[in-house]
């Protein structure tokens, strides 16, 4: 049987990546933009305005940042990709779904400096109502595209459950932690309606919650994956063969 | 580690066991901690509009509540007693139990079914008040729990189809269990608060 | 089968059901005349409910410690949290 072995330097600078992604966030959307949290969706068109124009450098420099580092979706969805693909048997379904996934899921991540940096090119000429509706377009674009990162979450708990390894590769408990995150970040589609209150884009359930749920969760399968790349590194130091849980063969421990 | 094999008893559980696979219990913190902050969040927002809220709770017909919160604790009644008659491996019992629940479970939905329409031909919408909003968005999530729930009881009757109860991996039926004992008890909160307390 | 159905459960099921009705009727029936009163007897009663399902219906009566704790704290903060921000509303 066809080894599958993870090449662990590469798959570390992935997971690592995702980590940059997290810290891109705070540092260009919290400081350099001040986008968290977000301006109110209740706020008037000039308001909004005022602030697009006196903030235009910081959102500039934010969404450049943000512009590198939100391609780290990529690869950091591909170091989860690669150990799921180590828990199939067969077609590895869950995974080239995974890919597919991950592959759509940056786009969505970078139209969101991308709209941000037009609005702030020459925020001075922009008709204030046409600059609303872009902006409320970031927060949807971002917010509303829960479904298929939910879809994610839920592939990897399916690919843990049916995970055929033993012991298997993350701990079963990860399936748990991702079927939740996955319930959890369903009231991100009410942001549709509300424009104040705790539903709206800029509220407490909508927005930090949401927030700190997605971007928490990227840290913890962060530092699941690094455990998994840790394991693998001490099972291929031992001279006896590969590790058997690499050739999906049952340990005899 | 097997459940297949245990003591009888006819108590719940016994001294030291966990009750399902661990991680269903990080599951079940972590929704029960999003229901405390959303909990938290109602009773914010009613303190500052307290006439509005008590006006949202007249408007709510308490006899539905009150027939949801009875299908709920039932449900909840059957579900635990059918992982005690698998435990004492009894035969079909176990299935007919999970079949029951989702019964009251099919009501529960039934049951909001009616509550939202009348609500909304009365012109109520999310949109109306502050009340309206947190009573269609907490018995919106609470829906999904229960729809998620039915379809893990869906899937415990399917396991057993076809299965001696002897080999019948208890600690599975525990872990399905567990959620629908937590779509039971949000509900029991979400009672109080909308339909009591407001 | 007799013994399965007159069990704990079933005990623990019909109290909370009978529960339901009062804290229903004290509620909306004639029930209590000051409303801060019936509002704070309708949160403990929930919590008093919940910690039985939580206890006897998801089985954490047994449980080992931690989980056991961890289950009351939750029920005995959240009374206490929903009660309060009840009262100072």
């Amino acid at each position: 049987m066809e080894q599958r072995t993870v090449d662990g330097a590469v798959a570390k600078a992935f997971v690592y990546s995702g980590v940059a992604l997290v810290a891109s966030l705070l540092v260009s959307q919290g400081w350099l933009m001040g986008f968290i949290p977000p301006p109110s969706p209740a706020l008037s068109p000039e308001a909004l305005a005022a602030i697009f124009i006196e903030r235009k450098m910081g959102i500039r420099l934010g969404t450049l940042i943000q512009c590198i580092c939100y391609t780290f979706w990529l690869t950091w969805g591909m170091s989860i990709t690669f150990y799921m693909r180590r828990m199939e048997r067969g077609v590895p379904v869950l995974t080239y779904a995974s890919i597919a996934n991950i592959g759509g899921g940056y786009v969505f991540f970078l139209l969101m400096p991308i709209t941000w940096a037009a609005l702030a090119f020459r925020p001075e000429q922009i008709d204030p109502a046409m600059l609303q509706v872009l902006n409320d377009l970031v927060w949807f674009i971002f917010i509303l595209s829960w479904p298929p990162f939910a879809l994610f979450m839920i592939f990897i708990a399916l690919a843990i459950f049916r995970d055929h390894n033993v012991p298997t590769v993350f701990p079963r408990w990860v399936a748990f932690f991702n079927l939740w995150c996955a319930v959890l970040i369903v009231p991100a589609g009410l942001i549709e309606f509300f424009k104040t209150g705790p539903f709206a884009y800029d509220g407490l359930i909508s927005f930090w919650f949401i927030y700190i749920v997605f971007f928490g969760w990227i840290l913890v399968m962060s530092a699941v994956t690094l455990r998994a790349i840790a394991t693998d590194r001490k099972m291929n130091a031992v001279p006896s063969r590969a590790a058997p849980h690499l050739t999906g063969q049952a340990s005899p421990t | 580690m097997s459940g297949a094999v245990r003591p009888d008893t006819t108590r719940a559980g016994f001294a030291g066991h966990v009750p399902g696979e661990a991680g269903i219990w990080l599951f079940i913190a972590g929704d029960m901690v999003l229901f405390s902050v959303l909990f938290a969040v109602f009773l914010t927002h009613r303190a500052e509009a307290p006439d509005l809220f008590g006006a949202g709770r007249a408007a709510l017909d308490p006899r539905l509540g009150l027939v949801n919160t009875l299908l709920m604790l039932t449900s909840s009644w059957f579900v635990a007693t059918g992982v005690a008659a698998a435990r004492r491996r009894r035969p079909r019992i176990p299935a007919a139990c999970f079949a029951a629940a989702l019964a009251c479970g099919a009501g529960f939905a039934g049951v909001k079914y009616l509550e939202y329409s009348a609500k909304f031909t009365a012109g109520l919408t999310p949109m109306t008040d502050d009340f309206f909003m947190f009573y269609f968005v907490y018995t919106g999530i609470h829906m999904i729990h229960v729809v998620i729930g039915m379809g893990v009881l869906y899937g415990l009757i399917a396991y057993l189809r076809g299965r001696d109860i002897a080999v019948v991996n208890l600690q599975h039926l525990e872990t399905g269990a567990s959620f629908w004992h937590l779509v039971d008890l949000l509900w029991i909160v979400l009672f109080a608060l909308l339909y009591l307390v407001a | 089968m007799r013994s399965l159905f007159l069990s704990r459960l079933t005990a623990i099921w019909l109290l909370l059901a009978l529960v339901t009705i009062g804290s229903w009727v004290v509620g909306h029936g004639p029930g209590l005349v000051d409303h801060r009163l019936a509002g704070v007897v309708a949160l403990v009663i929930a919590m008093v409910k919940v910690r039985f399902v939580i206890l006897d219906f998801m089985e954490i009566r047994h449980a080992p410690l931690w989980l056991r704790l961890a289950g009351e704290v939750w029920c005995a903060g959240l009374a206490i949290g929903l009660t309060t921000l009840f009262l100072i509303g």
